[in-house]
């Protein structure tokens, strides 16, 4: 075989070599939010949301495998009600107390999975363990609308991948016991989630 | 039932405030009556939390040394004579359970806001079962006057801080307090208090008041001001007064410094 000729086939084989490695993403934290509902009174559905988020993903698509660590500052949740009025407390503030997420005690709450089931080349389950007030329980997430490719906003400069996930878990599972039946005890989880790759 | 058994008001007044009385009335002869505020407590966390201690948090630290408390009480009270010494390590022992509650938080924050709620928790809880424990044990009627207006000072407090699961657990001590004074206005007669009593309910307001500044929003010096509550119940009363006179007049004085106390919590919130 001459140089050349073997030359050639390093150099050909080298994306696919590079399409087979895992990938590692950061996230995007200014496009990436975990979202939580729950139920009160059994009538309307309270939502709200953490206001930052991060964490890395590695993907490799050729071995269908992938893995997912998020960390959320607790502190950062909102639900609209911030302003106490001419009540004790506003449902923020109730909420960051020990009370529910006691976020001064436990500043911050994780995610850490990995994608057990593909859908063609995007992940679609993930199983992880959530953390949340010291105590870690299974969680798994459901993805969807899977997708990566060049980012349209740097021309192509940079890759992402993006997709929503969706759970849910017991709140009182984690030690959050606080008024479980006026308000839910099932917690729904919906997070839009956008990394670029490192 | 099940629904009024998930009342608020049934969890942290109702059902703690019955288990104190039966307590009470069944233990008093025994000189074990105290025992009735950690009834009470320890009904509120049942309906409130269970008794789950994993992980160790700075709640479920107070849990535990609420339980704790009345147990070391009884051992005072039976094999020890009352003392200014003892008084004194007890403050003393007071002030190192809120350093082991409190420090995983305080370390995560700044030196100077770290230093003021950990050094006012440290006094406040230990000059508050100190000055009790030497001043009010003794005397029935001064300990559940104390412990009625500091649990109900703490359970307010701490709703306008932000934390009803404290509130509730403040109640439930004010409860206590409660049936165990009712069973002295009852009988005529002032009955045994001692260590058994006052550290249960020193311990527990007292730390609940510092977890609500600490990991909520109460400010420090409702803190304070709550820790003045046993002074008020210490204040000299007309001698010869009927017990059930004492047991108003001095719950009252100790509800008006509690009530100064969830004034500036208020104010805070403002």
């Amino acid at each position: 075989m001459s140089n050349k000729f073997a030359a050639g086939l390093i150099a050909a084989a080298l994306p696919l070599t590079a399409a087979a490695a895992p990938e590692s993403f950061t996230v995007d934290p200014y496009h990436s939010f975990p979202y939580f509902e729950a139920v009160h009174l059994g009538t309307s559905v309270i939502r709200g949301h953490f206001e930052k988020i991060s964490g890395k993903l590695v993907l490799d698509t050729a071995a269908r495998s992938g893995a997912i660590e998020l960390a959320v500052p607790t502190a950062t949740l909102t639900t609209g009600d911030n302003d106490k009025g001419s009540r004790p407390r506003s449902r923020d503030e109730h909420l960051r107390s020990p009370d529910f997420f006691n976020v001064a005690e436990f500043p911050a709450m994780s995610y850490k999975g990995k994608a057990t089931k593909f859908n063609g080349d995007a992940p679609a389950t993930v199983e992880g363990e959530l953390t949340l007030l010291g105590v870690s329980k299974p969680v798994t997430l459901t993805v969807e609308r899977w997708k990566c490719g060049p980012d349209p906003r740097t021309q192509g400069k940079r890759y992402f991948c993006g997709g929503n996930a969706t759970g849910a878990f017991n709140r009182s599972d984690f030690g959050m016991k606080f008024i479980v039946g006026p308000v839910s005890d099932e917690v729904k989880l919906w997070m839009s989630l956008e990394a670029f790759r490192d | 039932m099940q629904e009024m058994l998930a009342n608020p008001a049934v969890q942290g007044g109702l059902a703690p405030f019955v288990a104190a009385l039966v307590v009470a009335a069944l233990l008093t002869p025994f000189r074990l009556g105290g025992l009735a505020v950690v009834a009470a407590f320890a009904t509120a966390v049942y309906f409130i939390a269970g008794f789950t201690f994993s992980p160790l948090t700075a709640t479920r630290k107070i849990i535990l040394l609420g339980f704790a408390a009345p147990l070391a009480g009884i051992v005072i009270d039976f094999a020890l004579r009352p003392t200014r010494f003892e008084a004194g390590m007890l403050a003393l022992a007071g002030a190192a359970a809120a350093a082991w509650i409190f420090w995983p938080v305080l370390a995560q924050m700044d030196l100077e806001r770290g230093l003021l709620l950990g050094g006012t928790a440290v006094l406040a809880t230990a000059w508050t079962i100190g000055f009790s424990h030497s001043r009010l044990a003794e005397d029935g009627v001064r300990a559940g006057a104390a412990g009625l207006a500091l649990g109900a000072g703490t359970g307010a407090a701490a709703i306008l801080g932000a934390s009803l699961t404290y509130g509730l657990y403040g109640f439930a001590v004010a409860a206590g307090s409660g049936a165990f004074l009712l069973v002295q206005m009852i009988i005529g007669r002032k009955t045994h208090a001692g260590a058994t009593f006052m550290l249960a309910a020193t311990v527990v307001t007292m730390l609940l008041a510092a977890a609500t500044m600490i990991l909520a929003q109460l400010p420090w010096y409702a803190v304070l001001a709550l820790a003045f509550v046993p002074v008020a119940a210490s204040l000299p009363l007309r001698a010869g007064a009927p017990i059930w006179l004492q047991a108003v007049l001095l719950s009252f004085l100790g509800l008006v410094v509690a009530g100064i106390a969830c004034a500036l919590a208020w104010q805070a919130g403002g």
